[in-house]
């Protein structure tokens, strides 16, 4: 409150100006060797992941349910946007908005069952939904509206006349996502912050317990539910308004899995995790090439003769062991690491175990005793 | 699964196509019992729900099929038994014992991880073509008829299979000290520890079993589906929705549940896709929710009451 210029505000006050001036920067000296307008449509994308995998971070790292359909809910805001701008002629906003709403309502009906259950049952609803809605969206009735097979298209978003001149449609359509982006995050970031968020993540940990601390254990998993299919509803409309198309086979079950994926990469319950996630989620491809360039995906075809062609199909073999050792060895994520980096500053701890030979007992009984430890599943 | 043809021959009887239907949809549920049994073996002792366990089956039978060059058809399949079995004790070893007592949350991120590995290891070792899966020279041959309906020996094969597999699995669960251990160490670890029962060693066998049930599945759905990496892709939601229907932790809920989900399918495929479009993954997707809503135990599961 005071004015002063810390080292993070500065930080901070570059980084808006950077997502500010984004679109413009690759016309500067320093920045076009690296940028093009092919960047700032992948920013675009890289901002309508953030809403996305804003809403599957508060609904499975905060509140810790999981969510294998979550691509059914992008799908479910998208075609809401769609059908109500190409039908009815609403406009953007509105249409972007409404969309938000009707997904938010449908995941408050999907978490209905899981107000009695803890468990993998949503898990196991979510998954089924997702598999099923590429067939609700062919069915006789609803084929009509959503164009079945074939899906929707929908007319190139243009730049409104005001801003002639000196935006292009490409750069129009970034402001059109960043700025969402933003309140959609900073919303996250104050909810996470406030008591709400608090009893998600109490709910997560201690079910009961929470219920004994007075909070009303199923009115904010309804919120957490809500919330969380609401970003996805959101983040589906500005998707098909950039994209101006949306078909069933658009977002899928391996999508999905991916979302999971990147969401714990970056690190759950962590709002900068998300951000990494939407990174991983935008660049995921480039980054797979990268490592196939490398030569990471071609040590199994040098095991097995004849098969050194076609690395693209180990992308999901690389995504699975990548996941897995997450889960293992980094729980909390890219996030998680670099807090820990910064907390506890391991260097020092490296060097002095390069300096005194490693000799460590830990008595019977003390909680990281071998002896103690309890196997899963043994409540 | 084969109806089509059964449609044209029945279909001026309706009572006769209902019954056609439900008979060959009792064949097709009594696979997804056998998957679901695979997938409540894991649940029941770990808590686990193995979402890997349809890509699990796949490679199993991509197993079976390298074999089939060289042995004949039974000996690849008991073959594969045993590998199964072994691949899928050593899941539980390396794969799921490190988040063994973390939060269900990773053991589940655990599972599709696995299940992504599968898939593209399958792919990119096999190809995606369909390949051409044989079946046993018993379940070959021309139709049999029974009263008003016609069944293939195919169908009837897949149903006796199943109907072993689950019989074997009663017993061996029942009858013998190994079974009778693993039950216990899935009802109370702390207590069968106590009496001596290796826990941990039950684990495994837990999912070597429920890895060899699911290579059954495999086998047997494999002739119809055509073998292809994404082979399991829509059958393992009916199993899952047949674990939910029966009881996520009852062993003879699965088959209930598979059984019931089969014959709902077919039916379904007879009486509404003609005016809908077809609708089979949503009434799976509709008994998963209908179920959690009315009764989430499931038909013949237990309500776990957790202790504080």
């Amino acid at each position: 409150m005071d004015g002063a210029l810390t080292a993070r505000r500065v930080a901070g006050l570059a980084l808006f100006a950077l997502v500010a001036a984004f679109p413009y920067l690759y016309r500067l000296p320093p920045f076009d060797q690296v940028l093009d307008p092919f960047r700032t449509f992948q920013a675009t994308r890289l901002m309508i992941w953030l809403v996305v995998l804003m809403g599957l971070n508060l609904l499975t790292g905060y509140s810790g349910q999981i969510s294998l359909g979550h691509g059914a809910l992008v799908a479910i805001g998208a075609y809401t946007a769609a059908v109500l701008m190409r039908e009815y002629g609403v406009p953007v906003v509105l249409a972007v908005l409404a969309a938000g709403v009707f997904t938010g309502a449908i995941g408050f009906l999907l978490g209905l069952p899981a107000l009695r259950l803890t468990g993998p049952y949503l898990a196991i609803a979510t998954l089924a939904m997702m598999l099923a809605l590429p067939q609700i969206l062919k069915l006789n009735g609803i084929r009509e509206l959503t164009g079945g097979v074939s899906g929707l298209l929908l007319s190139t978003p243009r730049a409104p006349g005001a801003v002639d001149g000196f935006m292009t449609d490409r750069q129009w359509l970034y402001y059109a996502c960043a700025v969402p982006a933003l309140v959609m995050t900073l919303l996250a970031w104050n909810v996470t912050r406030s008591h709400v968020g608090r009893a998600f993540i109490a709910l997560r940990d201690a079910e009961i317990g929470a219920q004994q601390m007075g909070i009303n254990v199923p009115l904010y998993k309804m919120i957490a539910f809500a919330l969380s299919a609401f970003y996805a509803g959101i983040g589906g409309g500005l998707f098909v308004f950039t994209e101006g198309f949306m078909s069933p086979d658009t977002f899928d079950v391996n999508l999905s899995i991916t979302m999971l994926v990147v969401v714990v990469l970056g690190g759950l319950t962590s709002i900068g995790g998300t951000v990494f996630a939407a990174f991983l989620m935008t660049f995921r491809n480039d980054l797979v090439d990268a490592m196939a360039s490398l030569g990471v995906l071609k040590v199994p075809g040098a095991i097995v003769p004849g098969k050194e062609q076609a690395p693209e199909t180990l992308r999901g073999a690389l995504y699975g062991t990548v996941l897995i050792l997450t889960v293992v060895f980094m729980p909390q994520g890219l996030a998680g690491f670099m807090r820990g980096l910064q907390e506890r500053r391991p260097w020092k701890r490296w060097l002095q175990a390069a300096r005194m030979p490693r000799r460590r007992t830990v008595p019977v009984g003390h909680p990281a005793s071998p002896a103690r430890k309890t196997r899963g599943g043994e409540r | 699964m084969d109806t089509r043809r059964a449609h044209v021959a029945t279909a001026k009887q309706p009572m006769g196509e209902f019954v056609q239907q439900a008979a060959t949809g009792l064949a097709t549920g009594s696979v997804y019992a056998v998957l679901a049994l695979a997938i409540v073996l894991i649940y029941q002792s770990t808590k686990v729900v193995n979402f890997a366990q349809g890509e699990m089956a796949m490679l199993s039978t991509f197993i079976a099929w390298s074999w089939l060059s060289r042995f004949d058809y039974w000996p690849a399949f008991f073959l594969t038994l045993a590998v199964s079995a072994l691949l899928g004790a050593a899941l539980e070893r390396v794969a799921l014992r490190p988040v063994e007592s973390a939060p269900a949350l990773n053991s589940v991120i655990v599972t599709l991880g696995l299940f992504t590995i599968f898939d593209s290891l399958a792919l990119w070792r096999w190809g995606g073509v369909p390949r051409p899966f044989p079946s046993p020279g018993v379940f070959s041959g021309s139709p049999l008829a029974v009263g008003t309906i016609t069944i293939s020996r195919l169908n009837i094969g897949i149903f006796c299979t199943s109907v072993v597999i689950m019989a074997l699995l009663f017993a061996f669960l029942n009858f013998t000290k190994a079974g009778l251990a693993m039950r216990a160490a899935a009802e109370n670890p702390a207590a069968a520890r106590m009496v001596g029962i290796r826990v941990a060693h039950m684990l495994s066998i837990g999912w070597a079993l429920s890895a060899a049930v699911g290579a059954v599945a495999g086998m047997l759905l494999a002739p119809i589906l055509a073998l292809q990496p994404s082979m399991m892709f829509g059958v393992i939601i009916f199993a899952f929705a047949a674990a939910v229907l029966g009881g996520l932790n009852s062993l003879p809920g699965a088959i209930v549940g598979g059984l019931t989900l089969g014959i709902a399918q077919n039916l379904a495929g007879t009486y509404v896709s003609p005016h809908t479009g077809s609708i089979d993954v949503t009434v799976a997707f509709l008994v998963i929710v209908l179920v959690l809503v009315v009764k989430p135990a499931g038909l013949l599961g237990r309500q776990v009451k957790r202790r504080v």
